[in-house]
């Protein structure tokens, strides 16, 4: 009798993990009503957390499709020729932010001109009047960055070769670019302040949920105590059960988002058809899985870990 | 070997529960700890199974300052230290066995060790028969051996025994008395913390009589209830 025998070895089968996770299953189905609250909070947490990654894809959409649109163009004199038009597209090659030049020769513009409006006999006609190629060669350049196209604009309005040009275009989308980011981003804070405020809630209604539960247990947890449970016998229970709340709360806000964002992208379909928020989603499932289910659990075990280090003494 | 070195144990900040206690108590020893209500002996008993720590001095298991046990360690600490009750401390919501293969459980043990080690202790407290009953349906003084069925299951070196007889009549507590000498006689230290007269004149062992936090009489042989 009085030789200890010592159990250490034994300290994490497969049957301690089943033993903690039926414990805290039981503890989670013990206090239904509660569970659904502390549930219910967190899968609304998880829900305009997931609200922000689609206003973040109505961003990133919506930037690319203008960014898609910026461009500079620069339109040659008639005077000017072909080789000083290559010289100016060699040197722009040269320069660091540019990405692509495209020459348009008069030729191939008129060419291109024709075949726009070869169904329109008017214009046809009225170009087949003409003596001279009313057209303008023309470079179209493309930026690396949308905040490059200033410095190329810069770059040929001192360029020596300024007077064969007869103007440069600039379409200055960057600024509905930088007002649609600076919308989003703030939109986007007031998201984040707004899930962090409810991951807040969500922690402190589970932390009470779990409170309840542990003094509920208290008679059980004080032999546990008594008897030499390990510590992960007498915690793991709590932190499981926070666990479950946080799966659940996971799979309700997924099964609530993917119908809803079902619905919105069929609205939407009418009015910008190249918008495919729920493809988008869709393609994405296993990203937003891990997404959701890694925030409901770590929501989860971190209001039981908070609820078992103010009062659970092991 | 358990030695306390100047325990001093305040709760409060002001109000002195222990006073000063030097003692030892060897391996084997029978020890019987007297003295009124509010004497003190429930906060030594306490200390041994870390469940109170020493305003000053040290208390000392083995070699082993208490104080210094980290939290991990205190299960195993728990494991070396059977203790039982005046209210038992039993579940309701299980049964004999299940009360005392609890203890195994919550230690990692694996499933087909617990049964044969339950029924050995059950055994052993001469309750092999009332595993499937549930506490309700035990007298007092069998729910007090299931306790001490539960308290032997680590095999422990020392047994803690706070008011044991506390809630039991003279006949169940001679039992319980009894199946502790038992236990001492195969080795194991035993440590009875009573106010019971009767009781610690049976054992008639050494008897270390406590008053208001102090150690007032220690009869190493022969003791008797004095104070
Ligand atoms: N947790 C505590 N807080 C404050 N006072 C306590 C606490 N535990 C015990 N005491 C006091 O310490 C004294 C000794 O208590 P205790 O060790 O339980 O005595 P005994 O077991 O001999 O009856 C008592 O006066 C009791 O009220
Ligand atoms: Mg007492």
């Amino acid at each position: 009798m009085s030789t200890n025998r010592s159990h250490e070895h034994a300290e994490q089968t497969t049957q301690s993990f089943e033993r903690i996770f039926s414990s805290g299953w039981t503890n989670f189905k013990r206090s239904s009503f509660l569970s659904l609250g502390a549930t219910g909070v967190m899968a609304l947490t998880l829900l305009v957390f997931s609200g922000l990654l689609v206003l973040n894809f109505f961003t990133n959409e919506t930037v690319s499709y203008l960014d898609a649109k910026v461009d500079v163009s620069v339109y040659f004199k008639n005077s000017a020729k072909e080789d000083q038009v290559l010289k100016v597209k060699n040197d722009l090659e040269g320069v660091a932010t540019v990405a692509k030049v495209n020459y348009l020769s008069r030729e191939q513009a008129l060419a291109d001109f024709k075949e726009r409006h070869k169904d329109n006999q008017l214009i046809q006609d009225s170009i087949a009047e003409l003596e001279e190629n009313p057209l303008q060669a023309s470079l179209n350049i493309k930026a690396k960055t949308t905040d490059g196209y200033k410095g190329i604009v810069d770059f040929l309005e001192q360029h020596n070769l300024r007077d064969s040009m007869e103007k440069i275009n600039f379409y200055e989308n960057q600024v509905a670019i930088d007002r649609i980011r600076g919308l989003s981003s703030n939109l986007v804070l007031w998201g984040l302040g707004g899930s962090l405020f409810l991951a807040l809630v969500a922690i402190m209604v589970t932390f009470n949920t779990i409170r309840l539960t542990i003094y509920n247990k208290k008679q059980e947890i004080e032999i546990m105590r008594l008897v030499g449970a390990s510590n992960w016998h007498i915690r793991g229970p709590f932190m499981v059960e926070g666990g479950i709340y946080g799966l659940f709360a996971a799979l309700l806000a997924l099964i609530i988002f993917y119908p809803a964002v079902y619905y919105a992208s069929g609205k939407l379909a009418v009015v910008a058809p190249s918008l495919n928020l729920f493809g988008h989603f869709v393609g994405n499932l296993g990203w937003m899985l891990l997404a959701l289910i890694g925030s409901g659990l770590a929501l989860g075990v971190l209001s039981s870990f908070i609820a078992i280090r103010r009062h659970l003494k092991i | 070997m358990i030695s306390f070195k100047k325990v001093t144990k305040q709760y409060n900040g002001d109000f002195i529960a222990l006073d000063n206690i030097n003692l030892e108590i060897k391996d084997g020893e029978f020890v019987s700890l007297v003295g009124p209500s509010g004497a003190g002996k429930s906060t030594l008993i306490k200390m041994l199974i870390r469940e109170e720590t020493p305003t000053s001095g040290q208390v000392i298991l083995d070699d082993i300052d208490l104080a210094e046990v980290k939290n991990t360690e205190i299960p195993f600490l728990r494991r070396k230290i059977g203790a039982i009750f005046q209210d038992f401390k039993l579940l309701d919501s299980k049964t004999a066995f299940e009360n005392v293969a609890f203890a195994l459980e919550v230690s990692g043990v694996p499933a087909e060790e617990i049964k044969t080690d339950v029924m050995q202790v059950l055994g052993i407290v001469g309750l092999s028969g009332k595993g499937a009953n549930f506490p309700r349906e035990l007298s007092g003084g069998e729910k007090q051996r299931i306790a001490i069925a539960r308290a032997l299951i680590h095999r422990p070196k020392i047994i803690l025994a706070d008011e044991p007889t506390g809630n039991l009549d003279l006949v169940n507590s001679y039992e319980v008395v009894k199946l502790l000498w038992k236990i001492n006689e195969i080795g194991t230290t035993v440590i009875l913390a009573t106010h019971d007269r009767e009781i610690v004149n049976t054992v008639s062992k050494r008897v270390i009589s406590m008053e208001h936090g102090k150690i007032v009489r220690d009869q190493t042989q022969d003791g008797k209830y004095i104070i």
